[in-house]
């Protein structure tokens, strides 16, 4: 399995906990239908911090991790970042209709919202 | 001589041209061509500006007539002018790309943590990543490791072959690796002095970009799906409020009929005048030039 999807799962797993969780939490949650290694949850919970999506803090003698942001806010900051116009197109992404204004941007998201 | 004509050229080209091939409709029917030229423009104007550096001390001197140590010091000093503005187009195509990649790689951590792209397993397609949310918007990340982003929500309005149209276009981009010519016409705007920088080049480039993808798009699934994706997607985002993109979308949407608009004439007519552009006045005014100056070789 490749080491993205594994990070993807292990993040899900934290955005679905109520509170942050243990590396052996997180490991028991991910073994119940395949075979993993505690060590291999460890390290990928450990690149996830380098990157700054998940955060680390010890309790008890035992380090927890959250996730930096919630599944929606983290969304929201990435469409932010995909759709708003900056002032230098920089040609870092391309888009299919072109960027938006902030105020076009947040009339998009309120029209998205009445619709569905 | 010499440097007044090259400088007349090269203030053409960057003062005159950009705003009559901003307005050329023709361009619609060659999209890639229409790319080609801008290039040539562009390097066209630079190389002009560095010719004028190097040749205006040198005609100067020998017009005045003076002796040795004031052609020397003027060769050298036209050399070193010449070497900045080169580094300085260099360093500024370093920095665009640099900062591209970063942008880019951070943006690709956060779409894979987020992809949903399970929950649709009609959509088989290498790279491709789903996110959440009602908004619908398509965009692709260039590099070596690419993606196509669609939103939930352009799931939700899009049909099978349209979604299929606006994957092959994003695709496209991708292939063809638009986003380096892109950073090349960024790199150049931002090495332009601020009062000089003019960003109908940039804003021009990107829309033929658009065009030629979608020609690519429109080949593998057919104007129509394209077209109404096109449609649909701005039209759900911001109701046709757009901002500046409206004009945009209407040339794009107006070469998406049932009829192909690109011309081959058009293509070989605007090709050769990129050729032109670029030879030329190299021809006609710049080895004329080095023939005389290497006569009068100072060092």
């Amino acid at each position: 399995m490749a080491l993205g999807d594994l990070e993807r799962e292990v993040m899900t797993q934290l955005w679905d906990a109520r509170e942050p969780l243990t590396v052996r939490q997180v490991h028991e949650r991910l073994s119940r239908d395949r075979d993993l290694a505690y060590t291999t949850v460890m390290t990928v919970l450990d690149r996830l911090a380098k990157k700054g999506v998940v955060t680390q803090e010890k309790t008890d003698r035992a380090y927890r991790y959250g996730p930096a942001q919630t599944r929606e806010e983290m969304t929201a900051a990435l469409m932010l970042d995909a759709l708003s116009a900056t002032p230098d197109r920089d040609a870092a992404l391309a888009h299919f209709v072109g960027q938006l204004s902030p105020a076009a941007l947040a009339a998009a998201i309120e029209a998205a919202k009445n619709s569905s | 001589m010499t440097a007044l004509l090259l400088g007349a050229f090269g203030l053409t080209l960057s003062l005159v041209v950009p705003g009559v091939l901003a307005g050329a409709r023709w361009a619609d029917r060659a999209p890639v061509a229409a790319v080609v030229l801008w290039q040539a423009v562009t390097l066209a104007a630079v190389l002009s500006a560095l010719g004028v550096v190097l040749a205006a001390p040198e005609e100067l001197v020998r017009a005045a007539g003076s002796g040795r140590p004031v052609a020397t010091a003027a060769l050298v000093g036209a050399l070193v002018i010449a070497a900045v503005i080169v580094i300085r187009l260099l360093v500024s195509l370093a920095d665009v790309s640099r900062r591209s990649r970063a942008r880019r790689s951070r943006h690709r951590t956060l779409v894979d943590l987020l992809d949903r792209a399970e929950q649709h397993p009609e959509l088989d397609v290498e790279g491709l990543r789903v996110l959440d949310g009602a908004v619908p918007f398509a965009y692709c990340l260039p590099g070596r490791s690419p993606r196509v982003v669609l939103s939930g929500g352009a799931l939700r309005v899009l049909g099978p072959d349209e979604v299929a149209a606006v994957l092959a276009h994003e695709q496209a981009h991708l292939r063809h690796r638009h986003d380096l010519v892109m950073e090349s016409f960024t790199a150049f705007y931002r090495a332009v002095p601020r009062p000089l920088r003019r960003r109908t080049p940039l804003d021009c480039v990107h829309l033929l970009l658009e065009m030629v993808a979608d020609d690519a798009a429109r080949r593998r699934c057919g104007a129509a799906p394209l077209h109404a994706a096109l449609q649909r997607l701005t039209h759900a985002v911001a109701g046709g409020a757009a901002g500046g993109g409206d004009d945009d979308r209407d040339r794009r949407l107006d070469r998406l009929g049932p009829v192909d608009v690109r011309s081959a004439g058009i293509t070989v007519a605007v090709l050769m005048a990129a050729a032109a552009i670029l030879v030329l006045p190299t021809v006609i005014l710049v080895v004329p030039w080095l023939d005389r100056a290497f006569e009068a070789w100072p060092l």
